[in-house]
Parts: structure tokens; sequence; C-alpha cells
């Protein structure tokens, strides 16, 4: 960078305040049109959750857990239980590990559908947004109707699950599933026929699988790049039941950049996760085994933990999320828990991506990574 | 290796070994394995994740405080093709411990490296851009997840921050 | 010797008290005189019968008042259109249909702090959305609502004038961005320039095509020259391409670049609060009607049209309205917003030659195909 390009420059601080800055603020240095430097700034979604967790015993933990990422609220709060149940050795009946798939699988797509609009509104088709939306309301039904809560689930719980399903829950949940299997199709030739679409996202925000590698990218927008990068197949959770399925990982190549993504590779990635969740669902929904939801011991063993250390990986709707977690003996609250978001790595990623792309596209290459700042926050 | 596109945690941890004899290995069981590694030598160990493993992700970063000066910091890296998953763990001492920064290898670990240093009190040496990453400036120095910074209010003045006002007394005025 | 004479004094007192009678008469004749006058000369002006009508005409029919009850219900129309197309209701509360809900908002915004950031030039700032809004009001008097008797005003240059009005608005676009102190609403500012700069040629281009097939640049002229046929069979090409520039040059999506939420926040109209943005968000619909009503002038006949009778013109002139600006909220509800490059690039590269392309056409359809010349005013000879 020339220092006399520079005098002209003109920093702009995108966030704390804009209307698409919901929790972070990227300093943006433009030249004319162009941007020629990103800083994206943390800490203004901060809430401290790692050290609420050393206060919080291993009931109240997942609950903290969920306030990272409220759209995907039970992969978030899932793994502290994952890493909960492998310190105290906790076994976790069949029922309740098809019904944490199912839900988990439902967390994405609703994940998913809340994306999917919210990128269309980044983009300004409002029609575009709302619609998905619509469908993003029945995924909700179908969490209340279950859970009680239409956000914040907190559905699982140390060796099992709280809540059976009941004949109205499984009504809702299959309803919500026909109606987006049966409105896909359609969204998906809307919006990808739409030539301003295309216009919008085609090589923009381009980059290849090395980089994306070496910023920690994971999730849909390595999966983009065309290589099946997915925990749900690499490293399975003993406690879910993605054995019981066939499924394969979705993954999008296009052929004109092969070994890259582009913001319409990873719109399509998105459709195709969408596809693969539903799929998921679809065929547990006969496989769900019949017994207890919670094993009945796993309560007082989640009381006090022995000591130990725990990785729980899981493969979440924007990427690999993990919880670290270290207890010490007879404990009653964890001693070290350190909540591993796949924002942090797309969100440091624009440093590197936006620079020479033109600010009207940094909103669409920040959305076509889809971060969500309680993940970087914490 | 670099000519596999397989890598296995136990040849791995015997080639790292070989190279720097300093590091001691600790399997995890299922393709996971741990090298425990000196302060002094984990550029070394993560230039040679780098070069021999092709698809390396960095995963996670971060300290844990063990109480009396003693802290560990864990780095953790993911391998998609091979399944491979690597914890480094690197035990430090000190009041401000010192470990050499690695964000120029992986630059995913920038963030991760400026929150230990703004947390633990961790200092990252050679970091490009030291700034506070979650904290807010008052905080600086507080090193707020160190375990003896409590949270309850009688750190309150060392934090900087302005306590909340006392509550009137019922039924009295409220000057 | 002078002497005062007491009698002769006496004497002089009604002469005296006459003076003053005949000086208050004066006075008093003269006020009720200048009253009298006053009144005449309003009488005159407004309310003998040719000179009430104008003015009734200005300000109430097809004028001011009539615009602005379109305004309203142009607003109602396109949150309740867009409503139905993004799977909503739009407003239902207030009124049959959710009619009165504007009137709500308009209450609500204009008892509403008026804020004015510290940086802002403070007068400009309260200026120019006024401003705005009369200079996109104004052109509505040039509106041929009816050929024989309902419209406002007849000039041989209307269309030149209307669009030297509209030309205005992007530049006050630019300035209140400007004054606003705001880096979002600078970046807004210029790409409202920006937006004009692409789209105005070829929707003046397109203009062209009417004009001459008329003969005249009088919007009356225009809309009287449709008699026979209208000239969007004619120049079906120049129609789209008019609509396509007039959404462009609006700023309505999906060429909203200059007020991009999600990149600039509101654009120029950023810091614009209360009553401002009131005038602002009126202006806009304001703009659209406009080029509604310039569509139906030009392409669709104006008052020319399928019902006869009385007040026919305006009737038929308000159908066609309807369905224009009907295909303006289409449009706009169904395209992501693109970026200012490419709508410089869109307007120049397709829509100037393709309305250029339709002008060239025509002109050789009515040298070689002699039925075409028939149809036009200055044709047949």
């Amino acid at each position: 960078m020339s220092p006399d390009i520079l005098e002209d420059a003109m920093e702009l601080w995108f966030g704390p305040q804009h209307v698409s800055a919901h929790g972070w603020a990227t300093k943006l240095t433009l030249v004319g049109d162009y941007v020629v430097e990103c800083d994206p700034n943390a800490g203004y979604f901060h809430r401290s959750a790692e050290k609420v967790l050393e206060y919080k015993n291993f009931r109240q933990g997942a609950l903290i857990l969920e306030r990272m990422c409220m759209l995907e609220a039970f992969l978030a709060e899932y793994p502290y239980v994952a890493a909960v149940e492998k310190i105290a050795e906790i076994e976790v009946p069949e029922r309740a590990k098809v019904m944490r798939t199912i839900m988990m699988e439902m967390s994405r797509l609703h994940s998913i559908q809340f994306w999917w609009g919210q990128f269309n509104a980044e983009l300004g088709f409002f029609t575009m947004a709302l619609w998905p939306w619509v469908d993003r309301e029945y995924s909700l039904d179908a969490f209340e109707e279950l859970t009680g809560s239409r956000h914040t689930v907190s559905y699982s719980t140390p060796g099992g699950v709280k809540y059976d399903f009941t004949e109205k829950s499984m009504k809702q949940l299959n309803r919500a599933l026909d109606r987006f299997e049966d409105r896909l199709p359609k969204f998906r030739d809307m919006q990808m026929g739409s030539p301003t679409f295309r216009a919008r996202t085609e090589n923009i925000g381009l980059y290849d699988v090395k980089q994306g590698l070496k910023w920690g990218l994971s999730g849909p927008p390595m999966k983009a790049c065309g290589i099946p990068m997915d925990l749900r197949k690499d490293d399975p959770d003993p406690n879910l039941a993605y054995d019981m399925v066939d499924w394969e990982v979705p993954i999008t190549e296009n052929p004109e950049h092969p070994g890259q993504s582009d913001a319409l590779d990873r719109m399509e990635q998105r459709f195709a996760e969408a596809e693969t969740a539903c799929e998921i669902i679809k065929q547990l929904i006969p496989q769900i085994p019949e017994g207890p939801i919670i094993d009945p011991k796993a309560r007082g063993k989640a009381n006090r933990l022995p000591e130990g250390e725990a990785y729980a990986r899981v493969e979440g709707t924007r990427g690999i999320t993990t919880l670290w977690l270290k207890t010490q003996d007879k404990a009653q609250t964890a001693y070290r828990a350190k909540i591993r978001g796949p924002c942090i790595a797309s969100y440091y990623a624009l440093k590197d991506l936006v620079p020479g792309s033109k600010f009207a596209d940094f909103i669409v290459i920040f959305g076509s990574l889809d971060p969500y700042p309680g993940w970087w926050d914490r | 290796m670099s000519d596999s596109s397989t890598t296995n945690a136990s040849t791995f941890g015997r080639l790292v070994i070989n190279k720097i004899p300093e590091v001691t290995s600790n399997p995890l069981g299922d393709n996971r394995i741990e090298l425990v590694v000196p302060a002094n030598k984990i550029r070394d160990v993560v230039t040679l994740i780098d070069e021999e493993i092709q698809d390396v992700l960095p995963e996670s970063m971060f300290g844990v405080d063990l109480e009396n000066d003693q802290y560990e910091l864990i780095y953790i890296f993911w391998s998609y093709t091979s399944r491979l998953l690597l914890q480094l763990r690197v035990s430090l001492e000190g009041e401000k411990p010192e470990i050499e920064s690695t964000c120029d290898i992986f630059p995913g670990l920038e963030w991760h490296e400026r929150e230990v240093r703004e947390m633990f009190g961790i200092e990252v040496k050679n970091h490009p851009d030291p700034r506070l990453l979650l904290l807010p400036d008052e905080l600086d120095g507080a090193y707020p997840m160190r375990k003896r910074f409590q949270t309850d209010r009688s750190r309150l003045n060392e934090t900087g921050i302005t306590p909340p006002k006392p509550r009137p007394e019922p039924g009295g005025d409220s000057q | 010797m002078l002497q005062f004479d007491f009698f002769a004094w006496l004497a002089g007192i009604p002469e005296w008290i006459y003076g003053i009678i005949q000086w208050i008469y004066g006075i008093v004749s003269f006020i009720f005189y200048w009253v009298y006058d006053l009144f005449r000369w309003i009488w005159a002006t407004i309310f003998l019968p040719s000179n009430f009508m104008f003015l009734f005409r200005a300000i109430i029919f097809p004028g001011l008042i009539f615009v602005v009850m379109a305004l309203i219900w142009a607003v109602w129309f396109t949150r309740k259109l867009w409503g139905r197309i993004q799977d909503r209701r739009g407003p239902v509360h207030l009124g049959k249909y959710g009619g009165l809900q504007l009137f709500a908002d308009a209450i609500k915004l204009i008892a509403k702090e008026t804020i004015i950031p510290d940086n802002a030039r403070r007068w400009m700032f309260r200026f120019l959305p006024g401003l705005l809004l009369v200079v996109v009001l104004l052109p509505f008097a040039f509106i041929p609502w009816d050929l024989e008797y309902w419209f406002i005003a007849d000039l041989s240059v209307s269309l030149v004038l209307v669009f030297a009005f509209l030309t205005a608005v992007p530049v006050i676009s630019l300035l209140a961005g400007w004054v606003s102190g705001s880096k979002y609403s600078l970046i807004g500012g210029f790409r409202a320039a920006n937006n004009q700069f692409a789209a105005e040629i070829p929707l003046i281009i397109s203009t062209i095509g009417p004009a001459l097939l008329a003969g005249s640049l009088s919007l009356m002229g225009i809309a009287a020259a449709q008699s026979s046929i209208w000239f969007a069979v004619l120049l079906p090409i120049n129609l789209a391409t008019f609509l396509v520039a007039a959404i462009a040059s609006v700023g309505i999506f999906p060429f909203d670049a200059p007020v991009a939420d999600s990149e600039i926040i509101f654009g120029w109209r950023t810091e614009f609060t209360g009553i401002h943005f009131t005038l602002t968000y009126f202006a806009e619909f304001a703009e659209q009607m406009l080029y509604s009503a310039l569509i139906v002038t030009l392409f669709l006949g104006g008052p020319i049209g399928p019902l006869t009778g009385p007040l026919a013109g305006p009737v038929n002139f308000v159908l066609k309205f309807l369905i224009t600006f009907f295909f303006f909220v289409l449009v706009s509800s169904s395209f992501q917003r693109l970026r200012q490059d490419q709508i410089v690039h869109y307007c120049w590269k397709y829509l100037l030659p393709l309305a250029l392309l339709n002008i060239i056409l025509i002109m050789l359809a009515i040298v070689y195909i002699p039925g075409i010349a028939a149809l036009l005013p200055l044709g047949g000879g």
C-alpha cells in the first residue's frame, strides 16, 4: 500500500450501531469505493461465558452455552453436555441418542433458514428474506411444542434429553419438515436463477482451501470449496446417532474455480446442508427406539465429577463447535471451560478476505460466511 | 507425512520426537495424540505440524490457570483427511510468563493469542497486533480469567469500573 | 388691532366640527374603498367562475390535495402489496384494511423529536427535505390528467421542464448527505448522484421517442398525439427502458444503492428524523408516482382511453396510473439490490442502446410502412 493512496482514505466504522452489525464492529479503510484495509473488532458481545461456567454446576452450564448462539441453541449447548458425559462416564440411552440427533439437525435447519433470510436482507431482497422466515416459524413451533421454548430449547441434559416426543410435537415436526421440503426446490430456483443474485455473489469473497484452513475455517464455508470436511462423519460423537442414517456429506464443487468458493457456492452449500438435515431427520423419525429418554443415575453422577479433561466436538451449522472441559476431583463446577466457536475464524478471515473488494460487497462477504458474534465474543 | 495423504497419530508423534527430542507424547486414543512441548520449542513444533500435515486446521488455542503462577497453554490442531487430533500442551511458570507467537504460521491463531494475553497475562512475543480483543480498556492488566480474579464486588476498585450506586433507604429520603 | 372676538370664535365651531367630520369621513371612506377594492380583487381572482375553477384545479382536484391524497394512498398500497408479496399481511389494524395506518405513522413521525447532529449544517439540514418534496411535487402541475378541462398548466416545453425539476432531486440528495455530517450519509449522497448519472441518459433518450412521434415537447401535446394509437405499441422497448431507468432514478429496489440499509444504514437519509424523515420518505413515493404518471402520459395515451363521458379523462388516466404503479411495486419487490457499478453498467450498456434502437426502428418503420405514418399527427401529410 503506497502512502499516497492512503492519503485519500476514509476510515469507516461498520458497526457497532450499524443496522447490519448486530454486536460487532469492523473498521474499514476505503479508498474510493474500494476497501483497502479491514480491521474486524471483537468484544461488543462479550459476556465472559467461560468465567461464568466456572461458577455454574454441570446442569446449569448448558443453559449458558445456549446463549452463545440462539439460532443453533441445541448445537451450542450440546458440546458442554457431551464433555460432562465423557468425564462422568455417563451412558446415554438409545432413544435419547436418536432424539438428540433429530433435535440437532432441526436446530441446524432452523439456523440455515434464519441465515438464508438474513443474507437476502443483506442483499436487499426482502421478499426472499421473509419467505424462509415463514418456514422458520414452523420450525420454531416444533421447538415450542417439544421443549416449551422457541429459541433457547435447553433440551439435552447429562444422561439424555429432558422431554419426550409426544404425538403433537411429532406432528409439528413433520409439518415443519414437509413444508420446508415442499418449498425448498421452488426457493432454490428463485434464488439461483435470479440474475441479480448471481451478479452480486459470483466471484465475491473468493478463497481456496489452503487459505481457509490457515484461518481455521470449517463447516459450510469449507465444504463449499468441495472438500467433505464434516465432523458428523470424521469424528462422530458416540452419543449421537448419525451411524443409523445413510447419508453423504454435502459438498459444493464449482467447475469454474475448483478448490475455491465464492459467495454463490456458499449459498448453494447452505441449500445442500438444509436438504441433508431434512433427509437425516426423515430417516431417523421411523427409527426412534423405545426406552427411557434419560439415564436415571446420570443426575447423581453429574452432580460431582471426577478429575479429568474432555474435549467434545460437534459439527455446528457454521463449522466446528467444541468445548474443552477440565474438572478437579469431586468438582461441582468446571475448573476451566473453553468454548471454541466456529465464527471466530470466519470473522477473523474478513481481515484478509475483504481488502481489495468493493465496499458494497463487504456485507455480502460477511453474510456468506455467516458469522454470529456470540461465537467469537462468548 | 507429506507424501501420503493420511497421517497416523502415533507415527506423527514419533516423527516429532525424533526431530525435537524434548517433546514427549501422550496418546489419547482414537487417533488423538497429546504432545507435551517445552515453551521454547513451540514454534518448531508448530512449524513441523504445518510442514508435515497437509490439511491441518488450527482449531483452538487457550490457556489454563493452574494457580500458584502455573499456567498451561493448549493448542489443538485437526486434520480432516487423516482424522487426526493433535493437542499440544505447554507448561508455563511465573507471574507474567512468555510464549513465542505462532500466528505467522497459522493466522487463525492470532485472535486466540490475543485472548490468552488479555485473559491470562501470558505475554505473546512478536505478536503483530497486541491490542485487547474482548475486554474493555478498563480491564487491561486485570487478567480476568486467572483464578485469583474474583468476580464478587471485592475487586471492584481494582478493575476501575464504577461501582453501582448504593440503594436509597426504603422509606427514607433518597438523597 | 387684533382682538379676540368671542362671537366669531363661536360661529367658527360648526365649521371646525364639520372639518373634523370630513377628515374622519375621508379616512373611513379610504379604508372602505380599499377594503372594497380588495374584496373586489379577491372576488375577481378567486370567485369569478373561470379563475375559481383554475384555482380549484391547481389546489384541489388534479392539483396539490389530490396528489397528496394519492401519495398517501400510494404508500398504503406499496406497503400492502409488499406485505402480500412477502407472505405477510401488511398494515391491518387502523381503519379498513389498515388504510389509516399511514396517518398514524405520519402523526407519530411528525410528533417525534427532530434530532440534528452536531456536525450537520443546521439550516440546510432543515431546509433540504422540504425543498426536495416541493421539487418533486411541482412537476405534477404539467401532468395532463385530462385534455379538455381537468389539467393545470400546458406549457410548450413541459417535458423538458419536468426533467429539469427531476434533475435537481439527486443534487438535493447529495447536498442532504453532505450537510448531514455523517460518512454514511455522504456515501449515500454520492450513490444517489451516481444513480442519476447512470439512469438519466437512458431515461431522457427514452422520452425522445414519444416527443419525436408527437412532434411536441409538451406533455399535453404528446398525450393528445396518441388519439389513434398509443405509443406503447410503437415504442414497446422504450416503455421498458423508461420503466427500468425510472426505477433506477428513484432509487428503489433493486437500484436502491443510495439508501441500501444493510450497507450504509439509510444512505443520505441516515440522519433525518421525525418530520425531516417524513418529507424525504414522501418525496420518494411522490417521485415514483411522478414517473408512473409520466409513463402513462408518454406511452399509454394519457387520458385517452377506454372510458368516455364526463370526467372520463382523469378516470382513464388514474386507471392506467394504478396499473403502472403496481408494476413499480412489483419490480421493486422481486430483485436483489445491485451494486452501484453494476447499475451504471446495466443502464449504459443495455438500456441506452435499446432505447436508441427503438427510436431508429420506429423511424425506419415510418418511412417504409405507410400505414404507421397516418396514425401520427405529423405523419400522413
